[in-house]
């Protein structure tokens, strides 16, 4: 029915590896693949990412290229622009539209090989980590990074119950359509309104039950996060290792 | 003395809804207590009450004896020693990944990370769920759901669990997973107590029954006592349970043979005979209400089994030496029942023991036993409700052998030798492997 990355995160092959390695694998990646001046270093880093994602991880290659074409049409619209529009240097080619002349030159070129080069390297490192590492693995990790108690608290509660009224939603939703809610645009915004309201007021009920219910299991206004303990081993170290200098001299 | 008791609660909602109206309810321990009523009669109100939730507008709660203070070091303790699960489990797991969800009782009350580990793990092995400890709580079904907050709340150890609905949303599997998980809790000691407004389940699981309507105990007593008065049952906007309406219309039609109502269905069954009426040669000094050995018979007087060993109840004299007598016949062999004790188990030796004993039913009981089952290739023909299925199918002459571990090995020779007791049928009840576990 829904198609969430953390989904896919919770099955991956490498979600019991240490958080911290793929964190540090993964903002390595984009810092470099950004800062390169060559597409070499960004396509090299986006085909590892994508080789560890699917390969370690075994994400479905179908599901992965659906993702990867969302932020990737737009780098590709963008890089366009850039191609006609912007750089300098000696003509590529060049054609008329309605009597203007478009040119491409190499400098643009470069530049929208580039872009589209980082789009891809730095796209593909978030992805690394977003279907490796579901999101309840990152609020430990949060906790260690000194950010407020209360904010991961709320978080944590937000995540959980996020589902909680994605069903409800649905289920309300399901209950206009069925009744004719969204025949017209009238109606549709009519239902919007009153799915919203509705929402609210459910969430407002949830927060009151909620607070009973940890109530009386003795909560004493804190929760407790415990970071499972999983060290790296030495395969994994020697692999990003590897990863990281080949990444770094191809710079 | 009893362990939770109320006297005189009431409790007003704000709008003026009176929830509770001078309700005074005992709690035995180690008991199954079943609240029922109709919607809004007050028993989600009492539980809150219960738990120290809810402060009462008058009246008092007590644990054993002691009435409750509502200081916050007094509440931690009440609501450790009596748990409660919601009706909506989803209103009651918030954590992110299961193992967190169930760690939450435990670590406020303040255990170290080691000891929360080793409960949390015990808990959800216990309520079979250890392989989904890292999974977030909406990618459970709803029976896996309620078991993770009833493994929330035993993690705790609670002396007393309070099920708010327990069954309801279930589908019928999972629904008696949660009943033998109940039973389970209750025979290591737990009180139990649920409310429910399913008066089958009521009528066949508890041990005492409070009737509630409009926030009043109306009725009160055995499941015989409370379900057997129609007048009560109409006063609560109850109908009758199955098993006693079935009786009930049998009884009319002459067809029922018992005068103790049944309990579950293998009771029934027992109440379908006739009475089993018969000439009989007595000696002279023979009185009405006597009974008499008549030894073992077989061929054709014996009707239900190979062999029978049969008493006679004198019912009428005739004339000296010549009376009417009703038969007793107790079955020599029937089908038999076989324990199994998870605890000495090798998958070799269980196949020897099915072999040898030429076993034609296997159950499971238990969650965990299940998964050892199934895990190692082990057909199983009965999942829920296994011991009245298990006389049930003993009582058809099938060999049955039933796979259970702890103590729920005892409580499974009690619960049968307690239907042999009562229906005078003799079935074969031994603990298979018992050599290799006990010492």
């Amino acid at each position: 029915m829904r198609n969430l990355l953390d989904d896919y995160a919770l099955v991956s092959r490498i979600r019991y590896r240490n958080v911290w390695l793929k964190l540090t694998i993964a903002a390595f990646g984009l810092l470099v693949g950004v800062s390169s001046t060559s597409p070499a270093t960004p396509l090299f880093i986006a085909l590892s990412m994508g080789f560890a994602t699917l390969f370690f991880g075994k994400t479905p290659l179908k599901f992965y290229l659906t993702v990867l074409l969302i932020p990737m049409g737009f780098a590709i619209v963008g890089s366009l622009v850039i191609l006609f529009f912007f750089g300098s240097g000696s003509e590529v080619f060049y054609f008329e539209v309605f009597g203007y002349r478009l040119t491409a030159n190499a400098g643009g070129l470069e530049m929208a090989i580039l872009v589209i080069s980082r789009t891809l390297s730095g796209m593909s490192c978030m992805f690394f980590l977003a279907l490796s590492t579901p999101v309840i693995e990152l609020f430990a990790v949060l906790k260690r990074s000194g950010i407020p108690d209360s904010v991961i608290e709320l978080s944590m509660l937000m995540y959980r119950y996020i589902f909680v009224f994605l069903e409800v939603s649905m289920s309300i939703k399901h209950a206009q359509t069925v009744r004719l809610g969204y025949t017209n645009l009238i109606r549709s915004i009519y239902s919007v309104a009153m799915l919203a309201s509705t929402l609210f007021i459910r969430s407002y009920e949830q927060g009151e039950k909620l607070y009973l219910a940890m109530n009386s299991r003795c909560y004493d206004g804190k929760l407790t996060l415990f970071e499972t303990k999983r060290p790296i081993r030495a395969t994994e170290a020697v692999l990003a290792s590897i990863y990281a200098v080949a990444a770094l001299s191809l710079m | 003395m009893p362990i939770l008791a109320t006297r005189n609660l009431e409790y007003v909602y704000p709008d003026g809804t009176a929830a509770l109206d001078g309700a005074e309810i005992e709690i035995e321990e180690g008991k199954r207590i079943a609240f029922v009523g109709q919607n809004g009669s007050g028993k989600s109100t009492l539980f809150l009450l219960l738990n120290g939730t809810l402060k009462p507008m008058r009246g008092e709660v007590l644990f054993r004896g002691m009435p409750f203070k509502y200081d916050s070091k007094s509440l931690k303790e009440i609501r450790r020693r009596v748990g409660i699960v919601f009706q909506n489990s989803d209103d009651q797991i918030f954590a992110p990944t299961v193992y967190q969800d169930v760690a939450f009782g435990p670590t406020n009350l303040g255990f170290s990370e080691d000891t929360v580990l080793e409960r949390v793990n015990h808990t959800l092995e216990y309520v079979g769920l250890a392989h989904l400890k890292d999974k977030p709580p909406h990618h459970l079904s709803g029976g896996e759901k309620k078991r993770v907050a009833i493994a929330g709340v035993i993690a705790m150890e609670p002396e007393v669990i309070i099920l708010d609905e327990p069954l309801s949303n279930l589908d019928p599997v999972g629904a008696d997973e949660i009943a033998d998980m109940l039973d389970e809790l209750n025979h290591f000691g737990k009180t139990i107590i649920i409310s429910t407004h399913d008066v089958d389940l009521a009528y066949g699981w508890s041990d005492y029954v409070y009737l509630l309507s409009d926030g009043r105990v109306i009725g009160r007593g055995t499941p015989d006592q409370v379900f057997g008065n129609p007048e009560l049952l109409k006063g609560a906007g109850l109908r009758q349970p199955t098993t006693l309406e079935i009786y009930h219309e049998i009884e009319r039609r002459g067809l029922a043979n018992r005068n103790k109502a049944p309990r579950n269905v293998p009771e029934l069954v027992d109440a379908l005979k006739p009475p089993d009426l018969m000439w009989v040669r007595t000696p002279p000094d023979v009185e009405v209400g006597d009974t008499l050995n008549l030894g073992v018979m077989h061929g054709d007087y014996a009707l239900h089994s190979p062999y029978e060993a049969v008493n006679a109840k004198v019912v009428y004299i005739h004339d000296p030496g010549c009376a009417i007598a009703e038969m007793e016949r107790r079955g020599f062999r029937v089908g038999c029942i076989r324990i199994y004790d998870m605890a000495g188990y090798t998958p070799e030796k269980l196949r020897k023991i099915m072999h040898d004993a030429d076993i034609e039913v296997v159950g499971a009981m238990g969650r965990k036993s299940k998964n050892i089952a199934e895990g190692d290739g082990v057909h199983l023909d009965i999942v829920a409700g296994v011991i009245d299925r298990a006389i049930l199918m003993a009582l058809s002459g099938k060999r049955c052998l039933i796979l259970t571990n702890g103590g729920m090995v005892e409580h499974a020779i009690k619960r049968i030798s307690d239907y042999v007791e009562k229906s005078g049928i003799a079935i074969n009840v031994d603990v298979a492997g018992s050599e290799n576990c006990r010492e």
